[in-house]
């Protein structure tokens, strides 16, 4: 079973590349842009395919990744299956750090955005945890509403940034809200790579300890998890991988919620299985995701962020329903 | 021997102390019963003991050495506990809850070896969950979820064994089996506490009653010792009447408050 749902994860992933990188080519046929691949061909397919699909994809399949990976981790720290980053307010934070450092910082500076998109979601992390926090760890309820309370003040602060931005920077700082992989490069693609590679690290070595997690504080404390260390340094690495996909691709949300939880009804609940096969579902998902959004209303290209909601909003709702 | 020692403890939450000075020994193959009204403080003493909750004044001693001075995963290898309530998130299967029990002895890579299996294999036998090992625990009922957790503690094998309320939601043929339980695991030289609300129960289990009030000792002993009627009329403020049963053990019968009105 778990077998056979492994091929299936890899089977979409394979789809997804090839669909994303060779159907649609203005001009040129699929097996034309697959010989581009290789460097043959026309030089404006091969411009095409390599200079602006692939640098798009892989950033497509390094954010979904990343969301889902925060998504899976986030849920099991916080014992919550309704976690997600962009519902808990995090990607918000980090939208509003990148916004703020958009519209204010020097062109040089550019590089900081990563960096700074990361400490907004780390704030907004704890900003959501402080707010949520009751005697016996964390309530869910009030989890989702400290959710709805940051997302509130980020999105207040990103209007009132968008307000006042110079204007050649608004639309870089408007990319952001509407989460769009339309400006992906490779150096954005390498610049991401850090934020995903080391948080999946640390959360792979965590692994266990939040599986002990997912019931509870007191649980998990007395099977020996050092609470207040673990937490810390998983909160970090939600945040990092929250902040890489946000500064490099905007607010995208619903990836970090839906993935965990399809990957749980077919590999079950051991949480390194998860986190990897949560990163690859979330990578193919969200890949798909920006080629629906690139195809739906063509010429017109829409939001990525629209296509994941979509999507998502019934599945949130369907989870809300089963809640206790 | 001592196991687990607390010295004058002190602890609570957001600054306002629940337990307020409380002496208590585990002793290997002993079990001391924690008895008292509904917010005494029996819980935040038993989570001072397990170290999950910090002292605010006092130590925990473990094997003689403070808590402090052991790290967590240790700690949770010879202190095994078992909440009152466990937060069932997720649709795990009993056995993956059962197996959770090991972790303090695998640390953060290891697999699981043949130990592990055994351990958590007896302790889904001993609490009877062979027909429940890969369902849900979301589905099961409250005292089934009491028997998995429970398990999940005896598959440790841990020296010492907290047990918070582990008797309030399983019908009587598991409360008879928790009985026999606790008395195979001191036979094995496992040192128990447990806080129970059923006198009789804590009769069954225990060699020695701590009383709680307020926060505070207000009796402790053995049972015979320890069991008067004044007991009962001073901290709950009910009329008790003491009977002997089998074995010359006390019997504790509340009476009601029309009979003795009469």
């Amino acid at each position: 079973m778990r077998r056979r749902a492994d091929t299936a994860l890899a089977v979409l992933l394979l789809a997804a590349l090839a669909a994303s990188l060779l159907l649609a080519v203005p001009g040129a046929s699929a097996g034309e842009a697959l010989a581009a691949l290789a460097g043959q061909g026309r030089p404006e397919v091969v411009t095409i395919v390599v200079g602006i699909r692939l640098p798009r994809l892989a950033l497509a399949l390094a954010v979904g990744a990343a969301l889902a990976l925060a998504g899976a981790a986030l849920q099991a720290l916080l014992a919550n299956p309704l976690a997600d980053p962009f519902l808990l307010g995090i990607s918000g934070g980090g939208a509003a750090a990148a916004t703020a450092a958009y519209a204010l910082l020097p062109i040089a500076a550019l590089g900081l955005v990563p960096a700074a998109a990361m400490a907004g979601a780390a704030c907004a992390t704890t900003v959501v945890w402080w707010m949520a926090r009751g005697p016996l760890g964390p309530s869910p309820t009030r989890m989702l509403l400290a959710g709805v309370a940051v997302n509130a003040a980020t999105s207040a602060l990103i209007l009132t940034l968008l307000a006042v931005a110079p204007s050649p920077r608004l639309a870089g700082a408007l990319a952001i809200t509407m989460g769009s992989f339309a400006s992906a490069s490779p150096a954005a693609v390498l610049w991401l790579l850090p934020y995903l590679l080391v948080p999946a690290a640390v959360l792979l070595h965590y692994g266990r300890d939040l599986g002990l997690l997912a019931l509870g504080e007191e649980s998990a404390a007395a099977l020996g998890v050092e609470l207040a260390a673990v937490r810390r340094t998983v909160f970090l690495a939600a945040a990092a991988l929250c902040g890489g996909a946000v500064a490099f691709a905007g607010v995208i949300g619903f990836i970090g919620l839906v993935t965990p939880h399809l990957v749980r009804l077919v590999w079950g609940m051991e949480p390194r299985r998860l986190f990897l096969r949560s990163a690859l579902a979330g990578a193919a998902l969200t890949a798909l995701g920006d080629l629906l959004a690139r195809r739906a209303l063509a010429p017109v290209e829409l939001p990525v962020g629209v296509v994941t909601a979509v999507l998502g909003v019934p599945f949130f709702v369907a989870l809300l329903r089963r809640a206790p | 021997m001592t196991l687990l020692r607390g010295l004058a403890l002190y602890g609570g939450y957001g600054g306002r102390a629940v337990v307020r000075g409380v002496d208590l020994e585990v002793t290997s193959g002993r079990c001391v019963a924690l008895l008292g009204p509904n917010g005494a403080g029996k819980t935040t003493l038993v989570r001072l003991l397990a170290g999950v909750l910090p002292a605010e004044r006092g130590t925990v001693e473990l094997l003689g050495r403070p808590l402090a001075a052991w790290r967590r995963r240790e700690v949770a290898r010879e202190v095994a506990l078992v909440p009152q309530q466990v937060h069932f998130a997720f649709p795990l299967t009993v056995r993956e809850v059962i197996e959770q029990g090991r972790a303090p002895h695998l640390g953060p890579w290891r697999p699981p070896g043949p130990e592990d299996h055994a351990a958590v294999a007896e302790a889904i036998a001993r609490l009877d969950l062979a027909g429940l090992a890969d369902a849900p625990v979301q589905r099961l009922s409250g005292g089934e979820r009491q028997r998995v957790v429970l398990a999940r503690a005896l598959a440790t094998r841990a020296r010492v064994l907290l047990l918070d309320e582990p008797a309030a939601a399983l019908d009587l043929r598991h409360q008879l089996d928790l009985v026999a339980i606790v008395a195979r695991l001191r036979g094995d030289g496992v040192g128990v506490a447990v806080v129970v609300h059923d006198w009789n129960l804590a009769l069954e289990l225990a060699d020695e009653l701590i009383v709680l009030q307020a926060g505070r000792v207000v009796a402790a002993g053995r049972p015979e010792e320890t069991i008067r009627p004044e007991l009962f009329t001073a901290v709950f403020g009910v009329e008790v009447e003491i009977l002997r049963g089998r074995n010359g053990r006390p019997v504790v019968v509340p009476r009601m408050a029309d009979s003795t009105a009469g």
